[in-house]
């Protein structure tokens, strides 16, 4: 199953900050949706275990998450592949990090993702709503903790 | 209909079934009810990804679960020589256990041995496999391009697998070419699954005599067993195949699978028993599918109506491994039957099969090899035929029939029709149906604007192999066999080469036996599955069983006969030549009162032989000349929503002929059975698979099972042409329905669309399909 999503998420927080929060595999970490574990494994690697409930399907994702930051550009790019109970998911994410004034950031966001397994069989039919709720609700977790 | 067996008169009874009491009241013993002591379970790790190379298998935190014993990989298996297994059809080979890359979703990777089935999942879901994913192909045409090649372990470096052909590909060009009237149309009989109620399963475990006993789900325990044999190395001898109650297979549980070599090298390993059961989304993810032959049918007919030649192009889509399990010279099975019941002057049909990343399989499901396929392109062909010519479907197809005459009929495509008569059989079902009155309310129905269809079917099924001459698997020749003991009391055993999984064999091989020898079906017990005990034989699938063990037990118990006819001689003080046997009992030839009765000569068989031979039993090897050719018509009648697109099967009418009939109660279940399954592939059922390579029908939420809801009513007739070659003259019958229904559920739903200008839709029909049909139509 083949999903793609895009969009603009506006951040109430410099440039800067922005940049430095979503390049930290660690804080970018913890703001997975229903993250349970996160091991640092360098700077632009990480192993996250996440919590997955599609329609009937439920269980831990295990993933292994690389970042791709490209200071110059404010460009990061995100490879993110795993799974768990017999699923599978194979993602790519890339977001503009661009200066929005007033002391705020917007990202400018897209990403695809190809799922396969139960995941995609028996969790199809809500897997797309359930995936966009996850995705706002991992752009809210950024939101909170850099509005801290 | 008699309910019991009168005056020695066993055949055509509606006894009921002796084994149902047992099913009834929750006795019947299944694999899963199967418990040893200290035995450890299985579980599988799949493969999500449909086609990747495994970069890496790491077992160390599957090892930490507690209760894991073991992990084995396809290394492991590979390091053994067990790293694959051969295919049935004897010309490919299947991994056990994935060995560099996974071919197809859900594909056995890993094999996890815990001490309790919660810990063998939790140890498989801790096996960490590194995918990393390759290009999909998740169609037979995506794949003719071999643009992916999927099996660089074959000689062969395309994905093409097989072309098969027979009959007179030029004859048939000219025909067609030269016909007045032709017909074209792209068929798909979709890619559908068995769906056993009971999923596969198997208890492994090695004795004190170090002697394999293997309890399996097998609807042919001695091929298990010579395969098994082959595969691993251990002698036949040492082993010991039991199946025991078996809740439906319909084809699923011929094959040998991967879990069942990985509990045999589990239970060798760790010295335990270990079980196997699968999940319902394991057996409908990667055990044998059926079907999936997308068909090119062209036919050729004058302005009469009379067909001129047939031409059938098919591409197969077998997927990972080409694990069809039809005879080795038949890789396309017996589709040449494709010309059905008619006189088709010349025929051409052809078969290529292709590798996709799907699940292996090409299963003979509830139909004798590819004979489904076959009847339901040719069933649609004529429909589509009739609507060009303007004909009626009944019409066109009385106008095209072998005549009764004509028996043994030479089809154009090789195969001799042993008896038939078709006529009489669409006139008993169009007068069961009251076809005149149905048509004229469909004129009216019509002019009003109402969606009404009626659907013909008029099959011919080809069944019961052998002959070992045409038909093998793995080598092994294709008869079957049974042996009776008559005890010194009248009762007897019988034994099969067969395995009943619902068809009823307790009680109609009683019935044959009974019937043969004059004794009570009720103390004829019926033995099967258990390979010590039972005679060789290849199984029960394809409609086998009664056309070839059926066969067998007849002679052997005429063979029984023949022996006790020397006793009756000695008890009646006369010479073998003057004793007949007569009304179910042994006669002085012109002397009806002096008599004596099988039972009788069974208790002087061990008490008072004189000079013979003590005991009395046989064994007969059956090796059928021919294969049988039960058919039927069936009739639809169906009512079609126009704004929803959901039809309504208002009648269905099935007369089948499938020669004498051993138990008529027996035959209207296995009718009903398969009306229910033609139905199910004809309306709900569907493999599908993303593009991606998703399996998304993976339970029965997805893929679906009428229940008595949606069933529609069944009215059954029959007609009764005897077999000429068969000892008993019966055809065999359990698969008719489920090969000729489909053909005549979706006529009648084209009948009902074809004012609007729809020729074809493919199966299942479902109402959105129908929705669309109705309103591109009406776009125009």
């Amino acid at each position: 199953m083949n999903l793609q999503y895009g969009g603009e998420e506006h951040i109430p927080a410099g440039l800067d900050r922005v940049w430095t929060f979503v390049t930290d595999p660690e804080q970018v970490g913890r703001c997975f949706p229903k993250v349970v574990d996160v091991a640092v494994q360098d700077p632009t690697h990480f192993d996250a275990v996440v919590q997955v409930a599609v329609g009937p399907v439920r269980g831990k994702f295990k993933l292994k998450v690389e970042l791709q930051p490209d200071t110059a550009t404010r460009r990061l790019d995100m490879k993110i592949s795993g799974g768990g109970f017999g699923s599978a998911v194979d993602m790519t994410a890339g977001a503009d990090v661009v200066d929005a004034g007033a002391g705020a950031t917007t990202l400018k966001w897209n990403g695809q993702a190809i799922a396969r397994g139960p995941i995609a069989a028996v969790g199809g039919r809500v897997l797309d709503a359930q995936a966009q709720k996850l995705i706002a609700e991992a752009f809210a977790t950024v939101r909170e903790r850099l509005s801290a | 209909m008699s309910t019991q067996p009168a005056g020695g008169h066993a055949l055509g009874v509606a006894m009921k079934r002796k084994e149902d009491p047992r099913f009834l009241h929750g006795k019947g013993r299944y694999v899963d009810d199967l418990s040893f002591p200290g035995m450890l379970y299985l579980a599988l790790v799949r493969s999500p990804y449909p086609h990747a190379e495994i970069r890496n298998i790491d077992i160390v935190e599957a090892m930490k679960v507690p209760g894991v014993k073991a992990v084995i990989t396809g290394k492991d298996l590979e390091a053994a020589g067990l790293g694959w297994l051969p295919t049935f059809h004897g010309f490919d080979k299947q991994m056990v256990l994935a060995i560099g890359k996974v071919l197809f979703q859900y594909q056995e990777v890993a094999a996890v041995f815990a001490d309790t089935r919660e810990a063998a999942a939790d140890g498989a879901e801790a096996v960490q496999v590194d995918y990393a994913p390759l290009p999909v192909v998740a169609d037979p045409f995506t794949s003719k391009a071999d643009k992916v090649l999927l099996r660089p372990d074959r000689e062969q470096k395309t994905n093409h697998i097989f072309h098969w052909e027979v009959g007179d590909k030029d004859a048939t060009a000219r025909a067609l070419a030269s016909s007045p009237k032709r017909i074209k149309q792209r068929i798909w009989f979709q890619r559908c699954h068995p769906a056993p109620l009971e999923p596969c399963g198997c208890v492994a475990y090695f004795d004190t005599m170090g002697r394999l006993q293997f309890h399996v789900t097998s609807q042919a325990p001695h091929v298990y067993r010579t395969a098994l044999a082959l595969v691993t190395g251990i002698p036949e001898d040492k082993i010991h195949v039991i199946s025991p109650d078996i809740g439906g297979g319909f084809g699923n549980k011929v094959p040998v699978y991967p879990g069942y070599v990985c509990a045999i090298v589990g239970g060798l390993k760790i010295g335990r028993p270990v079980k196997w059961i699968e999940t319902r989304t394991e057996n409908l993810t990667s055990t044998g599918f059926a079907r999936d032959y997308h068909m090119d049918v062209e036919i050729g007919a004058t302005e009469e109506g009379r067909v001129t030649a047939l031409h059938v192009a098919t591409t197969a889509d077998h997927g990972a491994f080409d694990a069809a399990a039809d005879p080795s010279k038949y890789p396309a099975g017996i589709f040449g039957i494709v010309t059905g019941s008619y006189t088709f002057p010349v025929a051409h049909a052809e078969v290529d099969a292709y590798f996709t990343n799907k699940a292996p399989g090409g299963i003979a499901y509830r139909c004798s090899f590819r004979v489904t396929e076959a009847s339901y392109a040719i069933e649609r062909g004529m429909d589509i035929l009739a609507d060009e010519l303007g004909i009626d479907a009944a019409e066109l197809r009385r106008r095209n029939f072998i005549k009764k005459e004509q028996f043994p009929y030479p089809s154009a495509l090789g195969f001799t029709y042993d008896s038939g008569d078709y006529h009489t059989t669409l006139d008993t079902a169009l007068e069961r149906i009251g076809y005149k009155a149905l048509l004229k309310e469909q004129a009216d129905k019509r002019a009003r604007g109402e969606l009404m269809g009626i659907g013909l079917s008029s099959f011919t099924e080809v069944v019961g192999a052998g002959p070992s001459k045409h038909f093998d698997i793995l080598g092994i020749k294709m008869f079957d066999s049974a042996e009776i003991r008559i005890h010194p009391t009248g009762a007897g055993i019988v034994r099969a080469g067969t395995k009943s999984q619902g068809q009823g064999h307790e009680t109609t091989w009683a019935q044959i036996v009974a019937e043969e020898l004059g004794l009570d079906p009720q103390t004829i017990m019926v033995e099967e599955g258990d390979t010590d005990t039972a005679p060789y034989g290849l199984g029960t699938y394809a409609s086998r069983s009664t056309p070839t063990a059926g066969a067998a037990i007849a002679m052997a118990a005429r063979r029984i006969r023949d022996k006790a006819r020397k006793i009756a001689a000695h008890l009646l003080e006369v010479s073998d030549a003057d004793v007949e046997w007569k009304d179910y009992k042994f006669q002085v030839k012109g002397v009806p009162s002096k008599t004596v009765t099988m039972k009788e000569v069974a208790f002087a068989a061990y008490t008072n032989m004189a000079q013979n031979e003590p005991g009395l039993e046989a064994t007969f090897y059956y090796d059928p000349p021919n294969m049988t050719y039960p058919n039927g018509v069936y009739v639809a009648v169906v009512d079609v929503d126009r704004e929803t697109g959901e039809v309504k099967v208002r009648r269905f009418v099935a007369v089948d002929d499938c020669g004498t009939i051993i138990n008529p109660m027996v035959v209207e279940g296995q009718i009903h059975g398969g009306l229910t399954e033609g139905f199910a592939i004809a309306f709900m059922q569907e493999i599908q698979y993303d593009a991606e390579g998703n399996n998304l029908n993976t339970n029965f939420t997805d893929y679906l099972i009428p229940t008595s809801l949606e069933t529609p009513h069944w009215e059954t007739d029959k007609t009764v042409t005897p077999s000429p070659h068969h000892p008993i003259g019966a055809k065999g019958v359990g698969e008719s329905p489920n090969v000729g229904s489909p053909a005549a559920f979706v006529n009648a739903v084209i009948d009902a669309l074809s004012p609007l200008g729809v020729r074809h839709i493919d199966m299942p029909i479902t109402r959105d399909k129908v929705w669309r049909a109705i309103h591109e139509a009406r776009r125009g």
